[in-house]
């Protein structure tokens, strides 16, 4: 009973959690106890090096080194901490005094048990080599990997590569052959889709069996025409190595069903839709499919309800969040073309070039479950008075309709009214930039938090090159603006993280949502801030915060040192943010961004303190950048 | 191992008195029996931890249900749980003597109360072995009692148990219970209240085996002499 208690414990407590169930019976075999009341010293700094790691099972302890006569507080540490860990890559004495600042209970584990464990135990070697967040967050998705077996392995499209799962004998033959001679290769070979190779070997294209009915069969074509004529290409690829995951993004992406895999350069397989769909169950595919063949906005409201059984599923996969949100945002782009492809349809070709944008959270690409509308209109400015106003009428329509029909599939209205229906949000070009070089010239309060929706802005579909003139234009403003900048370092700031001392989460102090906390606004909302100020003072195009970290990678020397850390920490946020809304779902409560600390793991916990630390960290050095400017 | 016994049967096992409390091996032990009646009742289990200075060694403990001579009494079936059902299986009571007392070594006892324990383990073992325990041996209820006589202002002592059993006593001193309770549970419920007593009895000089030895003999201590007659204050 006393070594079940012990082994309950130590599985919940990385590194030991990563170890199976005979290892950590050995392990006990020579853990002893032991109990250090309040006040009492654990090591002295310079003392002989213990003999054992510490486990803390309650209590708490500090740790404080001295320098120079000047003790300097390292950390607070409770239970399911480690003390004395680094010792294990040697050192013969104690490099910090531990106080026990509560009686405190620790289980002991001999040094030499410890490095056996690591010797045999590449993850736990893993844990105690890695830099500290990146560590446990990869430990984390293991975790919660673990939890989600129930879903019968099959997360496996996150483990195997493309080129386990694509049929590896291709069957491939030159462009240059007739109709008649491809179909008769694949007769011969029982195949439904033909590689089909340029002279140098380089696959050029690919034909299926659809395509031998659509285009030869359907249209009369003459057989003997070169097989090249009816083609798809170019065809999409995939190296060996990528995840099956990535395929399906790619294939989402390009609307494809087959997939060349690719190994340094040469063919080694093809992927098919239905290679995926056997191993996955149910298909992102699918869905965009179904989504491309509605024709009315009253056919596309039952097929934007499936979306969130995606998520769920890609959850129960163990997709890392970015990657979930990646597919979201895949899926519901192509929702938000198909509308707006219908009602183009309705209301006919629009007086002049268009493009739609989307912003916030859909502009970063960082859906997750329930998601506002955030989108604006840019037209091309007219060039007369009539087209203007042809323009101003056609687009109210075409908006309110649009507006309506994201309503019907799902994306509720924007509270602030941000929509391309506001008529503030449908202007020409001409307008768009005086927008912004007010907001950027003459930056109040409003004017900022107005600009930081928009600077996170996505063109979806239509006239691109719209949008991607604003941007320019509108990025150079913004990244030469000290004041503008200075007004966004505040907003980075603003969000203290919520940790008090380290210890405790701050939480909601009253109300509805009191002892829980918001992880959005606490834990998302000053990442993104900072990373989006950063991307400004550099003037990078990106959108996602994922993306922007890694464009300023090289570019910005804060984040050149902390990009691991933060899109680590991003990457855990968002996950923790993503699994408590899909749980919210299945239970039918209410969704929203509020999580209960204690229902964390300790390992949850731990990546949550690193975090605030991380954010607390960044803004220090944002304040001391733009110290003139802080108020 | 019979031999050794027979040789030294009656001399106590030595120990230095002067080492300190904190650097002494011990083991925790507790037994279930099947009353209190030392004529009648019989031990059915044997729990044991063994301790260094402050720190248990959870790795090496001792437990071994055993298999009773005669009929379970109802009620105490009750407190400890086991059933005859349960130690149909187990061994007599003479093939665990000998692994007990070699897990015993020559260190020193602990235990709750452990006057009782003594008592029908002595009579096991004079019947089959022909000695007795020599270990020395410490009453953790008579530490304890010694200590609430000279801090009653501190916490544990504060709001004095309801009674002086084991599981009220490590209560007060926040040592987590569980509900199940069998004699190993016990001998490391005890341990972990003998981990609290160490630095408390520092606190009165009392470092040493002899001081700690003499406190807490299980035949009665001397419970209330101030600590100023404590051999190395």
């Amino acid at each position: 009973m006393i070594i079940e208690e012990v082994i309950e414990f130590l599985r919940k407590i990385p590194p030991f959690q990563f170890l199976d169930e005979l290892t950590l019976k050995n392990l006990i075999g020579d853990l002893s106890m032991e109990f250090y009341p309040k006040g009492s010293i654990i090591q002295y700094q310079g003392g002989p090096a213990p003999k054992f790691i510490y486990v803390i099972k309650k209590g708490e302890v500090k740790v404080v080194i001295k320098k120079e006569n000047e003790e300097v507080f390292v950390d607070y540490r409770g239970e399911g901490d480690l003390i004395g860990y680094l010792l294990i890559f040697g050192g013969d004495r104690a490099r910090a005094t531990v106080t026990a600042i509560d009686d405190t209970i620790c289980y002991l584990i001999k040094r030499e048990t410890v490095q056996n464990i690591l010797n045999s135990n590449p993850s736990v070697r893993e844990f105690f080599h890695k830099s500290f967040l990146k560590r446990y967050l990869d430990k984390t998705f293991y975790e919660i990997q673990n939890k989600n077996l129930v879903y019968g392995g099959d997360r496996i499209l996150f483990t195997m590569p493309v080129g386990e799962l694509a049929s590896k004998d291709v069957i491939q033959a030159s462009q240059n052959i007739s109709i008649q001679e491809a179909a008769q290769i694949m007769s011969d070979y029982r195949i439904s889709s033909l590689i089909l190779v340029d002279e140098k070997n380089t696959p050029t294209g690919i034909i299926t069996d659809r395509d031998l009915r659509d285009k030869v069969v359907a249209k009369g074509r003459n057989y003997s025409d070169p097989v090249h004529s009816i083609m798809s290409y170019p065809s999409v690829r995939a190296d060996v190595k990528d995840y099956c995951f990535e395929a399906i993004l790619k294939m989402v992406k390009h609307n494809v069903h087959h997939l060349l895999v690719m190994k340094e350069n040469k063919l080694r397989g093809i992927l098919t839709n239905h290679d995926l769909m056997l191993i996955q169950g149910t298909s992102p595919l699918s869905i965009v499919k179904d989504i491309e063949s509605q024709n009315t906005i009253d056919a596309l409201v039952p097929v934007s309800k499936r979306i969130n059984n995606i998520i769920g599923i890609l959850l129960s996969e163990g997709a890392k969040a970015s990657i979930t949100t990646r597919i979201i945002t895949e899926i519901n782009d192509r929702l938000i073309r198909r509308i707006l492809e219908i009602a183009e349809d309705r209301f006919g070709e629009p007086p002049l070039p268009y493009c739609w944008i989307v912003f916030g959270s859909e502009g970063r690409k960082e859906q997750t479950f329930k998601t506002d509308q955030d989108n604006a209109l840019i037209y091309h400015d007219p060039a007369d008075p009539g087209t203007e106003d042809a323009a101003k009428e056609y687009f109210r329509d075409f908006t309110l309709f649009v507006r309506d029909a994201l309503v019907k599939c799902g994306f509720p209205l924007c509270p602030a009214d941000f929509m391309a229906s506001n008529p503030l949000w449908r202007q020409p070009l001409h307008i768009w930039r005086k927008y912004f070089i007010n907001w950027i010239s003459t930056p109040t309060a409003d004017a900022v938090l107005n600009s930081i929706t928009f600077f996170d802005f996505r063109a979806v579909h239509g006239e691109t090159r719209l949008l991607d003139w604003l941007k320019e234009y509108t990025l150079s403003l913004a990244m030469n603006s000290k004041i503008f900048l200075g007004y966004i370092a505040n907003l980075a700031i603003k969000n203290m993280p919520p940790i008090g001392f380290l210890k405790t989460f701050v939480v909601e102090k009253s109300g509805e949502h009191k002892d829980k906390l918001n992880i959005k606004v606490k834990g998302l909302a000053p990442l993104i801030d900072i990373v989006r100020l950063f991307a400004l003072e550099k003037g990078m195009p990106e959108t996602s915060t994922v993306e922007r970290i890694h464009a300023l990678r090289d570019k910005h020397s804060i984040v050149r040192e902390y990009a691991d850390e933060l899109l680590h920490a991003f990457e855990f946020m968002m996950l923790l943010r993503i699994q408590n809304q899909y749980a919210q779902m299945k239970e039918g409560t209410d969704i929203n961004n509020f999580i209960n600390p204690n229902k964390l793991s300790n390992l949850e916990k731990k990546i949550a303190k690193e975090t605030f630390q991380l954010i607390s960290t960044i803004q220090n050095l944002i304040i001391e950048r733009y110290k003139a400017m802080i108020w | 191992m019979l031999d050794f016994f027979k040789i030294k049967r009656d001399t106590p096992l030595p120990f230095k008195s002067e080492t300190l409390i904190t650097e002494s091996t011990y083991v925790v032990i507790d037994t279930e029996l099947t009353g209190l009646n030392l004529r009648k009742d019989e031990i059915i289990s044997i729990g044991a931890v063994k301790m260094f200075g402050q720190r248990i060694d959870l790795g090496d403990t001792f437990h071994r249900l055993i298999k009773p001579s005669t009929a379970f009494n109802p009620e105490s079936v009750i407190v400890h749980g086991i059933t005859p059902s349960d130690v149909r299986e187990a061994e007599s009571i003479d093939t665990i003597l000998s692994e007990f007392i070699d897990f015993c070594d020559d260190n020193i006892l602990l235990g709750h109360c452990i006057l009782i324990d003594i008592n029908f383990i002595n009579r096991e073992m004079k019947r089959v072995l022909g000695i007795e325990l020599r270990n020395a041996a410490i009453d953790t209820f008579h530490v304890y009692e010694w200590l609430r006589h000279r801090q009653s202002e501190d916490r544990c002592f504060a709001s004095p148990p309801k009674d002086a059993s084991l599981n009220e006593i490590a209560h007060c001193f926040g040592i987590s219970v569980r509900r199940a309770h069998d004699a190993l549970m016990d001998a490391f419920i005890t341990a972990q209240l003998f981990q609290r007593f160490i630095p408390l009895l520092g606190r009165f000089g009392v470092v040493s085996v002899g001081d700690l030895c003499r406190l807490g003999n299980p035949k009665g201590g001397d419970l209330f002499r101030k600590s100023g007659e404590i051999a190395n204050f």
